[in-house]
């Protein structure tokens, strides 16, 4: 089935916030001042775990310029249960008695002069009582050091209600799925293969650091904010201050990058509980240091293991997935039930065992980050998938073809891919790195290789959005939607499905951002769903308010189908320029929530998120240098709405998962981040862009339940880009690296252990 | 001498509105005073206020240096110093721009005989960079250059600033190394001129003693000398070196007739390796030599593990770039290149 092109989809409009972004002028958090407003500076602890023995502010308090030094006693009085989180309520605002990783928020300084509250945090002492740490997510999985004593799971989840009050433990969520009978299969396989993969912390780095405003007055809060989840804030701060709804406004410009980060609460519990205690505006703005304490990626240890026939099929799988969460688990149980969902890969297995577990370390929390846990587990499976094809002398290509996951067949939860273009998408990669031409593998110390990977992901379901269109007097539109565009063009592509339907230039149409007073609900922008759920509410609203013109024809007598435009016919029914339509829509997934014991479920994602990438490469064995010759990202994101705005997309995540495959890693030391700042942990830069780095969608997708087709695609290239390279090494070296980043010392230490002389470990 | 007494300012909202009445001022005859206004009336500002003072003479200069807080600088394009200052590693009390001192401390010259330059520590990268000069005589700092910071650094950074910072992973103070040059230092006593190499004292250490600026730098016009300067990165490519390697050489034929080989970044400052310089020294090049070479050079630096790589790799890298920037000498002349490990 094609899409439905019109005038407004599939066309490569420009940004409609382009010109206001080059020439400075598009509102961001970090730009708003307000009437008397304090400045927060928070003091950060300096142990990885300790118990806290004394706060002593005394001296911060009096220096000159000093408003107030406000700890967790002070917050208490306003905030009697001080303790947020989007899956379980352990994270106090500030420290309570105890710190659970380097970098904790322990007390805040607020002076209208930020350079004082900055100068008076060097003012603050704090004696600890330091505990043992523990740091790696397997250890913590059997360690006696526990990081929280108790597992307070948030109502909001309803999921995870028999987690509450569990002890004695740092496992916040175990995910569990079974399908057929995996250990019967095993014994029954040909061969049995089984690799570790690690993947390593890494941070969103989004180029506006977290900032937040908070101004309470007479019993009302409002919140500016550069936040993913307007409507989330709203909710769990209305819950802490004990408010309804609608005394809460939190209100969002453009964010300059989320990434996953900038979602639930992050700095709004804090800058509240300040205004509340000062009735004062009070805003908080890190530092570009500062993020790395906020929210990070998941590092992830996989266990995987697989049953396979002589003849190359998979007939079981088990997969051990420990994800470390960090001091708090933020959505980390989330990123732990859908990455453990797809971690056994795109392939058609008829026995699969996940056991996927969210455990606290004592490092800084780990939540959401592009790729929502696919990236760590397809690194993995598809590395796994060369290793197996390799030891059976099968082409890999072959291999893959032979136990791809096809249309309408059950994936491991037992829902049925659909609308998933994987092996079109394989094969488009395929066809750009010429895969069936010969390679020139180099000679002396220069070796190349190339390699695939193919991988997919779910969507967190089921969430809500809902989407106003208002159609002013003149017969102007108004979009009013709760989605952030945080640079991924949101407001763009909004604005032309409503114009498609609206038959409207969506240019002309104006997006109204975030403001909770103002804009409905939306679950937040995360986890490539705008695009599928708030596309279909907008064209749900856009067709609302079309069938109101229809109303509003008949009603004035017009026959059907007439052409006078909607100005006249509001002129016509109020007498003048005046009124309104307003078109409403919402859109919830499909969903069955799957069975606690054995994940099952035949409708456990609204879409598929499908990527393909393939790579060639050139190593120096003599120094292990890689050089990425060629990058080439194909993902199947249903209807392109917008070709251009996609082809970014692509290539944006692509690059920022190219960091977090070569160049990105936080470093740590007895719990100490080693390399917080730019200078030390290094994002890529255009001189590490790949020779050619070509990013495509799949022609001619489809995705049924999609808005024209279309599905989310924010996070489709960030999947298998790891293990297309690390494949692509292997190819080129023969040797797999099995933990991630892959660096030049990485590789060479790889094929030094190889050749029997290995470096000494560091 | 005389110094002008301070003048008192009203208190500026902002640093941007300082440096705004710097410009307007700074045309007059005397050195620019601005004090330090009551604090809060600078907030929005990320820094704490300092005092900041362009002296027009060295005498002046001295004379606002002379103090024995660490918090009064003087500075040259400031840029490793602001980023010290926003890290809040360093709070100033009182930075003494160098950047009015005029004469000496300014510009490219070229002795007449074409012997050797002599170079004023205020010398902008970007002038060095773009220097017709600098590019016949000593090609390898020009196109070092294109491996160092961006554009906008070095159109303000200069090269006393670059010595005095004492950082071990900067790329220039290597090469001056290799090609022999000396820093000159001025203070009230008078000047002094030492090898460049002997300025660092260690990690971001230097020799220069208290009341004492860097003036310039002398470089010999070597022109039977080649040079080559590998900068070795290990993560992104645009990052620190995990080692800078500098090599000059004179060749007779194919013998290498002398040789200054510089390590840099994987020390603790630029070192000489005389050692592998002895052993490449009247030899000619091939594998053997260049691994006694190597050998020779690893026995004499010690390299510790860190962010841009283990001892263990890095020794390796040593021996693997000597190798390649020997061999990179000589009949293509002078070269800089970013090397990926």
């Amino acid at each position: 089935m094609a899409a439905a092109i019109g005038s407004s989809i599939g066309k490569s409009f420009a940004r409609l916030e382009s010109r206001d972004k080059v020439t400075g002028r598009a509102d961001y958090t970090h730009h708003l001042r307000l009437p008397g407003m304090l400045y927060g500076k928070i003091f950060r602890s300096t142990l990885p775990h300790a118990r806290i023995k004394r706060v002593d502010t005394s001296a911060a308090s009096a220096l000159e310029g000093v408003y107030q030094v406000v700890t967790i006693d002070d917050i208490r009085k306003v905030i009697p249960n001080p303790y947020y989180g989007p899956a379980f309520h352990d994270q106090p605002i500030l420290a309570d008695g105890k710190v659970r990783f380097a970098g904790e928020p322990v007390a805040v300084v607020l002076a209208f002069d930020k350079r004082i509250a900055e100068e008076a945090l060097g003012l603050i002492e704090v004696e600890y009582e330091e505990l043992p740490g523990v740091f790696d997510e397997v250890e913590a999985m059997t360690s006696t050091t526990l990081v929280h004593d108790e597992l307070k799971p948030a109502a909001t989840f309803p999921d995870l209600a028999h987690l509450k009050g569990r002890k004695a433990t740092n496992v916040a969520l175990d995910y569990k799925l079974r399908r057929g009978d995996t250990e019967r299969a095993f014994a029954e396989a040909d061969h049995v293969f089984e690799h570790t993969f690690r993947a390593q912390q890494v941070m969103h780095t989004p180029m506006e650091p977290f900032v937040s405003i908070a101004d309470f007055k007479d019993g009302q809060l409002t919140l500016h904010t550069a936040s993913q989840g307007p409507s989330f804030v709203r909710i769990e701060i209305a819950r802490l201050l004990g408010l309804p709804e609608n005394r809460v406004r939190v209100k969002v410009p453009f964010l300059g990058g989320g990434f996953g980060g900038k979602l639930y609460i992050k700095l709004e519990a804090l800058v509240t509980a300040l205004s509340v205690i000062v009735r004062r505006p009070v805003k908080i703005a890190l530092t570009m240091e500062e993020q790395f304490f906020m929210v990070t990626r998941h590092p992830c240890t996989f266990t995987i293991k697989s049953g396979v026939t002589k003849d190359g099929k998979i007939t079981a799988r088990h997969c051990e997935v420990v994800w470390n969460g960090g001091a708090y688990a933020d959505i980390g149980p989330r990123v732990t039930q859908k990455g453990g969902f797809t971690s056994a890969g795109p392939y058609d297995i008829e026995n699969v065992t996940i056991n996927s577990y969210a455990v606290y370390t004592n490092r800084p929390p780990c939540g959401a980050l592009r790729g929502f846990g696919a990236p760590q587990t397809a690194w993995a499976y598809e590395c796994h998938t060369d290793l197996i094809a390799q030891a059976l002398g099968i082409d890999k290509i072959e291999f893959r073809r032979k136990n791809m996951l096809r249309e309408g067949r059950p994936q491991a939860s037992g829902t049925p891919l659909r609308d998933a273009e994987v092996e079109r998408a394989m094969d488009q990669v395929l066809d750009r790195l010429q895969w069936n031409k010969p390679l020139d593998r180099g000679t002396g110390r220069i070796r190349r290789g190339r390699g695939i990977a193919i991988g997919f992901k779910g969507i967190t379901a089921p969430t809500t959005s809902v989407a106003i269109v208002n159609m002013y007097g003149d017969g102007s539109c108004g979009l009013y939607i709760g989605t952030v565009d945080m640079g991924q063009g949101s407001d763009t592509v909004m604005a032309q499905i409503a114009g498609e339907v609206l038959n409207i230039d969506p240019t002309t149409i104006r997006v109204i951002h975030p403001d909770t007073d103002v804009t409905p609900y939306d679950m937040g922008t995360l986890g490539s769903r705008s695009t599928f759920h708030m596309g279909n509410a907008v064209r749900a609203a856009a067709d609302d308010a079309k069938s109101k013109i229809a109303a509003l024809a008949r009603e004035l007598g017009l026959p059907e189908g007439s052409n006078v435009p909607l100005s006249e016919l509001l002129r016509r029914r109020y007498g003048m320029q005046a009124g309104n339509i307003i078109g409403t829509g919402s859109f919830i997934p499909d969903y069955e929530k799957p069975d606690t014991e054995t994940g099952q479920t035949t409708k456990g994602t609204p879409f598929w998120g499908v990527g393909a990438a393939g790579a060639e490469v050139e190593i120096d064995t003599e120094t292990g240098q890689l050089t990425i010759l060629k990058l080439i990202n194909v993902a199947d994101v249903g209807t392109a709405l917008n070709p251009m705005a996609v082809r970014q997309q692509l290539s944006g995540s692509g690059i920022m998962q190219l960091g977090h495959t070569i160049t990105e890693n936080m470093v740590f030391r007895d719990g100490q981040l080693t390399n917080g700042s730019l200078a030390d942990y290094k994002i890529p830069s255009l001189l590490d862009m790949p020779v050619e780095y070509i990013n495509e969608h799949v022609p001619n997708a489809y995705d049924k339940a999609g808005p024209f087709g279309a599905k989310g695609t924010g996070e489709s290239t960030s999947i298998a880009l790891s293990p297309a390279i690390g494949n692509a090494v292997a190819d080129a070296i023969g040797v797999q690296i099995m933990d991630l980043p892959i660096t030049a010392e990485s590789i060479y230490r790889a094929l030094q252990k190889a050749n029997g002389t290995p470096l000494a470990e560091d | 001498m005389k110094i002008a007494p301070p003048t008192v300012r009203p208190p500026a909202l902002c640093m941007k509105r300082r440096w705004a009445s710097l410009t307007l001022t700074a045309w007059g005859v005397c050195s620019l005073h601005i004090v330090r206004g009551p604090r809060a009336s600078a907030k929005g500002c990320d820094l704490a206020s300092f005092e900041l003072l362009e002296p027009r003479s060295l005498g002046e200069a001295f004379a606002l240096l002379d103090s024995d807080d660490p918090a009064v600088r003087p500075f040259g394009g400031g840029t490793a110093l602001m980023l010290m200052m926003k890290a809040q590693i360093f709070k100033p009390v009182r930075l003494v721009s160098l950047r009015l001192l005029g004469g000496p401390l300014h510009g490219i010259e070229l002795a007449a005989d074409k012997s050797a330059f002599r170079i004023g520590a205020m010398t902008t990268f970007a002038e060095l960079e773009h220097s017709p000069d600098i590019r016949a005589h000593l090609p390898v700092v020009t196109q070092t250059m294109l491996t160092l910071a961006n554009v906008r650094v070095r159109n303000v950074a200069t090269i006393g600033g670059n010595l005095a910072h004492g950082d071990p992973h900067l790329d220039l103070p290597p090469v001056w190394t290799a090609l022999d040059a000396k820093v000159r230092i001025a203070s009230k006593a008078g000047e002094r001129t030492i090898p460049v190499q002997e300025l660092f004292a260690g990690y971001y250490e230097t020799t220069l003693k208290h009341g004492e600026i860097i003036t310039g730098i002398d470089v010999p016009v070597r022109p039977k000398w080649t040079s080559h300067y590998a900068k070795v990165t290990t993560r992104a490519q645009h990052d620190w070196p995990a080692l800078g390697l500098a090599v000059s050489a004179q060749f007779d034929g194919k013998r290498i007739n002398d040789i200054r080989v510089v390590l840099s970044a994987a020390v603790d400052r630029p070192s000489r390796m005389k050692g592998a310089e002895a052993v490449l020294r009247g030899a000619e090049i091939d594998d053997a030599v260049l691994s006694r070479a190597a050998d020779a050079a690893l026995g004499e630096v010690h390299i510790e593990s860190d962010l841009r790589g283990s001892a263990d790799y890095k020794q390796h890298l040593l021996r693997v770039h000597l190798g390649r920037a020997v061999k990179a000498l000589s009949p293509r002349g002078d070269q800089a290149t970013i090397q990926r490990a």
